[in-house]
């Protein structure tokens, strides 16, 4: 029976597809492909319902769908797009085959209605699963790339490193942080670490206690820290929430935090006059004859 | 259902070095980090201690757990010891009866990703602590 | 089992290698501190790397030690904690406020020498 009922709807898919086609652009309006130009709407509807019917004839058959779903994905269209398509095709469909039949009663239009929902189901359970699956995929990998971006550490000079942290800290980025932190004082062999918390918008106790936590680790390790870039905002809220930061040095600028990691390393920053002197030189002797340059006993004309 | 349990009984002081050796050796296996190792080793020792401290006699169980998504240690430690009086008072932090550094069992619940303790007086305490894999 | 204990010039040296068990950690508490009395060692370096755990009774132990040590006249460094360690016991509640660390054998030297003003 249900063959029969297949090689209606097969015998007339193209009324089915010319209905479906007007019914599709009429929801365009409504749901999310209202962006997308005719040609290119027109062209994937009709590979759309080329797929649908290709499935039904091979019943049910995969790879075909594999393709479409994995082409518009990747194109970006809307799992809507999919799901009113095959709504709108299991009622056109089963409209068309009814109309089509000389004898409807009550069972056999629940036959019907059962055989259609067999051949499109299968299709709306794949194209779901593989949306689901490019979702999850994509989330996994931005969540790596983001702890990627996570905890950077830059050794700047022999003992003294800096970590920038930027954005929100929750548990477990503070947990990641802590790890590659100690980790990275260890490999760069680090004698004071600078942590710069300009670029983190909101430091409340959970975030303060994190990065406590994190500075009493590297002082396990024997590396000192410095904490940098806090803001008034910043200042205030850890003074409020009661947050001891008293055995931890803090500078409002990096450039401070650096002075006193020089200090503490035993190093310091010192001008070259030299340097001043040689350029002077060098003008003197190059326009030699224009000069008048003390040193130089070159004769002028 | 696939569970691999082990057990080690806790009566010398020395067990406490075993369950902990045999605690890290497991976490290896099932796949933890280098730091996770560090948590659940202590994590195990602190149990160990109290019930050699507390209950003179007393177990550490073992098993690897998986769920849907995750794999993961469970640790349980029971002693049929005197049993804990007053269990709010030994969940806060600082709080020790044998002068140790009072790290305790608040320290083993922040270490583990789940905790849970039955305590009754005369019978002894059971705990059951659970740490998986990230 | 003890753990060995170095002398070189004012400086005791230990390297601990083992896993620590109590008798292990109580015994090298009064060996240092014996070796302490015996040589007059005005600085000692604890290297700490190849610890793989430290739980809050050994913590204790060698809080005590170095506190102890004080007492005797002689300044101690903890070096080579393992981030693993650190963490734990960051998470564990310990923090060692009153114990100077640093990160190897070479920067402990160079910190009590700089502790001892010589």
């Amino acid at each position: 029976m249900k063959r029969n009922l297949r090689d209606i709807a097969i015998e007339n898919s193209d009324q089915i597809v010319q209905e479906w086609l007007k019914q599709i652009g009429s929801l365009k309006e409504v749901n999310y492909t209202a962006d997308i130009s005719e040609e290119l709407f027109d062209s994937n509807n009709r590979e759309f319902v080329g797929v649908i019917f290709n499935s039904i004839k091979e019943n049910g058959s995969t790879k075909i769908i594999e393709e479409f779903s994995g082409k518009i994905i990747h194109l970006g269209w809307p799992l809507s797009y999919i799901t009113d398509g095959l709504q709108v095709f299991r009622s056109v469909t089963i409209n068309t085959i009814l109309s089509k039949l000389e004898k409807v009663d009550a069972e056999y239009i629940s036959e019907v209605l059962n055989s259609v929902d067999s051949w499109v189901e299968p299709i709306i359970r794949q194209l779901v699963n593989e949306y689901s699956v490019s979702w999850e995929h994509v989330v996994s990998l931005q969540r790596i790339a983001l702890q990627e971006l996570s905890a950077p550490l830059i050794p700047v000079m022999d003992n003294i490193t800096i970590m920038p942290l930027v954005g929100t800290i929750d548990t477990e980025r503070a947990k990641f942080i802590m790890e590659n932190l100690l980790e990275g004082v260890m490999r760069h062999n680090s004698e004071v670490v600078l942590i710069d918390i300009t670029g983190v918008p909101v430091v409340d106790t959970m975030v303060a206690h994190h990065l406590f936590q994190a500075t009493e680790a590297v002082r396990l390790l024997g590396a000192k820290c410095i904490l940098v870039g806090i803001r008034p905002e910043i200042a205030q809220t850890i003074v409020n929430l009661g947050i001891d930061f008293s055995k931890l040095p803090t500078k409002s600028s990096l450039k401070k935090g650096f002075l006193l990691a020089l200090e503490i390393t035993n190093k310091s920053i010192v001008e070259l006059d030299k340097k001043l002197e040689s350029v002077e030189e060098l003008l003197g002797t190059s326009k030699g004859s224009e000069g008048s340059y003390e040193n130089t006993n070159i004769e002028t004309t | 259902m696939n569970s691999q349990c082990f057990v080690t009984s806790i009566h010398k002081e020395w067990d406490i070095v075993a369950a902990r050796q045999m605690g890290r050796e497991l976490a290896k296996k099932i796949g933890f980090g280098t730091v996770d190792q560090a948590r659940i080793t202590t994590a195990i020792s602190e149990l160990a201690r109290n019930i050699y401290l507390y209950a003179s006699k007393g177990q550490i169980k073992f098993e690897v757990i998986e769920s849907l998504e995750q794999k993961g240690i469970k640790v349980v430690a029971e002693d049929s010891g005197p049993g804990i009086e007053d269990l709010s008072q030994v969940m806060e932090d600082g709080f020790s009866t044998s002068g140790g550094l009072g790290a305790g069992l608040p320290g083993v619940r922040r270490l583990m990703d789940e905790f849970d303790i039955i305590s009754e007086i005369g019978k002894g305490t059971i705990i059951n602590t659970i740490k998986w894999v990230r | 089992m003890r753990i060995p204990i170095l002398k070189l010039h004012n400086y005791l040296l230990i390297s601990i290698q083992t896993e620590l068990d109590d008798q292990t950690a109580i015994q090298f508490q009064e060996d240092l501190l014996k070796e302490i009395h015996k040589t007059e060692a005005l600085g000692v370096v604890i290297d700490l790397t190849s610890v793989e755990v430290i739980d809050s009774f050994i913590a204790k132990v060698l809080g005590d030690v170095v506190a102890m040590s004080d007492l005797m006249g002689a300044k101690v460094v903890l070096t080579g904690i393992q981030p693993a360690v650190a963490m734990t016991l960051i998470e564990l509640g310990i923090h060692l406020k009153n114990v100077s660390t640093a990160l190897d054998l070479e920067q402990g030297l160079f910190k009590l020498h700089q502790e001892l003003g010589e």
